[in-house]
């Protein structure tokens, strides 16, 4: 298949590719950017390690051409430290104790972050719920819905 | 979730919540896992899997297959030079990839490196074998007959494993019983659903050193086997484990895909990375064993146990792995929470031509404990007495030695019965059946490292930098459950310094000091003392140079706050800092290094024919109580609750603590309520995937209450045991039981689903 050129804007920045129309943007972003932050935890869309926030929402980047992302806002976990200063989320799961193995952790911050910055006071159902497609098998989430309550609570 | 800290708060770091020291890395997105790690030039390597459960394989033509452009190697199971491997000495009958058969459908024996990933998969569809496919053997029953196929032809009736105990008279035990039962349970087949899928990088580089980045829990075993399996110098061999994310047991063993990459990387001399898809790591990596078991308990009018038959019988797959183990671990694990003065076991693992079982957190105690449980409950049921009393009149007490040996130095189990069901409210819900709720308990007990056959002592050690901080180097493996953290705060706590000063390198067989790796609950308790030991040297060397400067004795220096003072004169006081800086600095000629390394001496490995032997050098306990909801529409069932009094000895990490109870908690639901592997008729599983082999997501997550209960253990390190696996075995059997509580259904075969419910209620 010839190779497409295709301009992804990723964390506030612009990169200028030449990919086939197939690649998904998971593969994209790990194999052509280093961005690794975003794991393939299935390949199916069904343990949400792949999330990427595309226009604020979150998104499962190993269901999603990068073809059809271009001029879209994509964020990736790498982006959300502003000026080496992490994000709330990000503080509030260190702290929390919300992160064990880490490997859900890029995907699980991103939806949490999506979830706050559209909903404000979430309830805790509600964060279940938004958090229901993110996999964790070391926390039992009971961390992670604390360290996200903890930045709604500020 | 509430924590209750029982133990008194003296010491700075230990018991604290430490957030994990390499948190932010990981939060950051950062921390790099092995499918994150990219050489120049590398190549991508793919597995070939058998289509048949059972075929001689007689010719591999790769010729197809490396005339595709980007195409750089093949390599099969002849292209290995070396030996069988395996976890256990006894029982090597792995290669890596299969040699002169394939036993399971799945089974690798091929791999390519090609430039990509899809002109490597591309090149498998171009692989040509020639297969002669054998009749093949799916059950255990049908296995262990004569005339069944063997998986391995040495191995007769497909016994991989067999153990049993004989201790003291069960038949006269039986005879003295006021009460008698025996049941049969059935326990399924389980995916460890670590969130990484596993990944291998290697690199054969121009001084003929092979380097393999791998997620492994453990890096010297790895080098071990792999030695064998290619037939090369193991001092040549340097294995690197990154970040891993979560191996639950199952990232222990040498696996195919490691070999591959070994072989494709000194094949074409450029590095080679393979990564298993979910697929893949369902399906052909290791699973929690199926298993059959029959419990014959007989009680006294009082309820004490007088004798206990347990027959297990596993299905092991068709390999190996840690089956001679964890055939043991089932019947001694029956004998840690419990008094059993006769207790016979027979723990059968056999072959079939199906995926490997190995370990998985509990290793093979997890399911005779749900079986255990559930009938002491049904005991209960049978004498009218309460199951909570049942227990703690046959609960261990601290100073037993049970009739295999075990010594237990230390021993809450008493007390975790009485604040479990105290907190719980266990009196006031019990048997009420409030709107379809119901409450049980159950118990366990686990071993904090087990007395290995080979090498078992962990290693540390520690340097001291000019600016205040240390680095520590230790060959045990954190795979995602904290212990570089809890390793860093226990040097934290002897130097007086905070985990935030402390670095911590671990897993490379190159830099970190010989471990046998992250297993059987063993890190905290054996590299933890070791670390104080490391720790301690170098303490005593600052002392030294402090006591001189502040013109005082040794005795009198105290570590504390970042900074050292005369105990007897506090106002001398010098920071930890400038000390080292001097240490270092002022021409001492001394370098600050410590050196620990330490194993249990109160331990043996049990007795070939007998299986006596103190196999653990502590243990912890726990009781757990469940509280569910049952929907008698639907036969669904709401795990409300969870209350754990957990005996870890001292709790270094109290944030660690909470998450190991709360992560078990989850996997102990996954266990009973969701989870089952789903094998086909020709041994082949048909869920490999997290859409319908599904494991707890954010909206079953319930409420967990951790309380501490231990007092510190003689041995363990500040007094703390394990506490990694012991909890998730009592998980499992406190909701079946809390579900009969409510409606009346006893479950015996695993998972509980609602069509089970249902009609255990019809029959009703």
């Amino acid at each position: 298949m010839s190779k497409r050129k295709v301009v992804l804007n990723i964390n506030a920045e612009e990169y200028e590719l030449e990919i086939e129309p197939h690649r998904t943007l998971l593969e994209v972003l790990r194999e052509e950017l280093d961005l690794t932050g975003a794991k393939e935890g299935c390949g199916l869309g069904s343990c949400g390690a792949c999330t990427v926030l595309i226009d604020g929402e979150p998104i499962l980047s190993c269901l999603t051409l990068a073809v059809e992302v271009q001029r879209r806002e994509i964020v990736t976990i790498e982006g959300l430290c502003k000026d080496g200063d992490p994000d709330p989320v990000q503080r509030s799961f260190v702290e929390k104790g919300a992160i064990q193995c880490g490997f859900c952790t890029p995907g699980m911050i991103l939806s949490a972050k999506a979830l706050i910055d559209e909903k404000g006071s979430p309830s805790r159902e509600e964060i279940q719920e938004a958090l229901s497609g993110n996999l964790c098998r070391c926390t039992g989430y009971t961390k992670i819905i604390k360290a996200v309550e903890a930045v709604v609570k500020n | 979730m509430t924590a209750t800290p029982m133990t008194e708060q003296k010491y700075f770091s230990i018991g604290q919540p430490q957030p994990r020291i390499d948190g932010m890395e990981k939060a950051t997105g950062e921390a790099k896992f092995t499918a994150d790690l990219k050489m120049p030039r590398m190549l991508i390597g793919k597995l070939l899997g058998s289509p048949y459960p059972h075929a001689r394989i007689h010719h591999i033509n790769s010729r197809k297959a490396l005339a595709l452009p980007g195409v750089k190697a093949v390599v099969t199971g002849a292209d290995l030079k070396g030996q069988k491997y395996g976890p256990f000495r006894s029982r090597r009958d792995e290669t890596g990839l299969a040699r002169d058969k394939v036993r399971y459908i799945g089974d690798p024996l091929a791999a390519v490196a090609a430039a990509d990933e899809e002109t490597a998969i591309e090149a498998m569809e171009l692989l040509k074998v020639e297969y002669e496919e054998l009749p093949a053997v799916f059950d255990v029953e049908e296995a262990m007959r004569g005339g069944a196929p063997l998986v391995h032809e040495e191995c007769e009736r497909n016994i991989c494993a067999y153990r049993n105990f004989n201790f003291g008279d069960v038949e006269e035990g039986f005879n003295s019983s006021y009460h008698i039962r025996e049941d049969h349970f059935i326990s399924q087949g389980l995916s460890h659903g670590a969130l990484e899928p596993r990944a291998a990088l290697a690199h054969f580089d121009a001084s003929g050193k092979l380097t393999l980045w791998t997620g492994t829990q453990s890096p010297y075993g790895v080098r071990q086997d792999l030695s064998l399996a290619l037939a090369f110098p193991a001092n040549k061999i340097r294995i690197i484990k990154p970040f891993v994310g979560g191996g639950f047991g199952g990232k222990g063993d040498l696996m195919p895909h490691e070999v591959a990459a070994s072989l494709l990387a000194m094949e074409t001399r450029r590095p080679v990375r393979i990564s298993l898809t979910r697929e893949e790591e369902i399906s052909t990596t290791r699973l929690r064993n199926p298993m059959v078991m029959t419990i014959k308990t007989g009680v006294s009018k009082e309820g004490a146990i007088l004798a206990q038959y347990v027959k297990c019988i596993a299905n092991g797959g068709a390999y190996a792995s840690t089956s001679v183990m964890l055939t043991y671990n089932s019947g001694l694990t029956c004998l840690i929470p419990y008094r059993i003065p006769n207790f016979k076991y027979d723990g059968y693992m056999i072959y079939t031509n199906r995926a490997v079982s190995g370990a998985m957190r509990g290793h093979g105690a997890n399911q005779p404990r749900f079986a255990v449980e559930s009938q002491l409950d049904m005991i209960a049921n049978d004498i009218d007495l309460d199951p909570a009393e049942l227990r703690i009149r046959n609960a261990t007490q601290k100073g037993d030695t049970s009739v295999n040996g075990l010594v237990f130095d230390s021993c809450e189990l008493s007390r975790a019965i009485q604040e479990v069901t105290k907190a719980s409210g266990w009196k006031d819900k019990r048997g009420k059946k409030a709107a379809n709720r119901g409450i049980g308990i159950a118990c366990g007990g686990f071993v904090s490292g087990a007395r290995g056959g080979s090498h078992t002592a962990s290693s540390c050690f520690i340097q001291v930098n000019e600016e205040g901080g240390v680095i520590l180097s230790t060959g045990s493996s954190d795979i995602g459950q904290g212990s570089d953290t809890t390793l860093a705060q226990i040097v934290a706590e002897v130097l007086g310094i905070s985990p935030w000063d402390v670095s911590v390198v671990s897993g490379d067989t190159e830099t970190t000091p010989i471990d046998p790796g992250t297993f059987s609950s063993r890190v905290t308790f054996y590299a933890g003392n070791a670390a104080i030991e490391a720790a301690r040297e170098v303490k005593q060397s600052l002392a030294e140079m402090a006591a001189k400067s502040m013109e005082t004795t040794v005795d009198d220096i105290e570590f504390r706050d970042h900074s050292v003072f005369v105990r007897s004169a506090p106002e001398k006081t010098m920071a930890f800092k400038n000390l080292t800086q001097m240490a270092i600095g002022f021409g001492h000629g001394r370098s600050l290094i410590g050196k620990g390394q330490w194993a249990p001496q109160n331990t043996q490995f049990p007795d070939k024919t007998t299986r006596y032997g103190n196999v653990s050098g502590a243990y912890s306990f726990a009781g757990q109580v469940a509280e569910v909801e049952v929907d008698r529409e639907t036969g669904e069932v709401k795990l409300l609750k969870v209350t754990i009094a957990d005996d870890c000895g001292r709790v270094i990490n109290i944030l660690g603590a909470e998450g190991q109870a709360e992560g078990s908690v989850s996997m102990g639901q996954g266990h009973a309520l969701l989870e089952e592997i789903l094998f086909g008729d020709r041994g082949q599983i048909m869920n490999p995937s997290f859409l319908e082999y599904k494991i707890p997501t954010a909206m079953d997550m319930t409420d967990v209450s951790f309380l501490e209960v231990g007092t510190p253990d003689p041995l363990g390190p500040y007094g703390a045991k394990e506490i990694g696996e012991g909890l998730i075995i009592s998980t499992v059997p406190a909701i079946v039981n809390a579900i009969y509580d409510a409606i009346g259904v006893r479950i015996t075969e695993l998972p509980v689903r609602p069509e089970k419910i249902l009609e255990g209620l019809k029959k009703r």
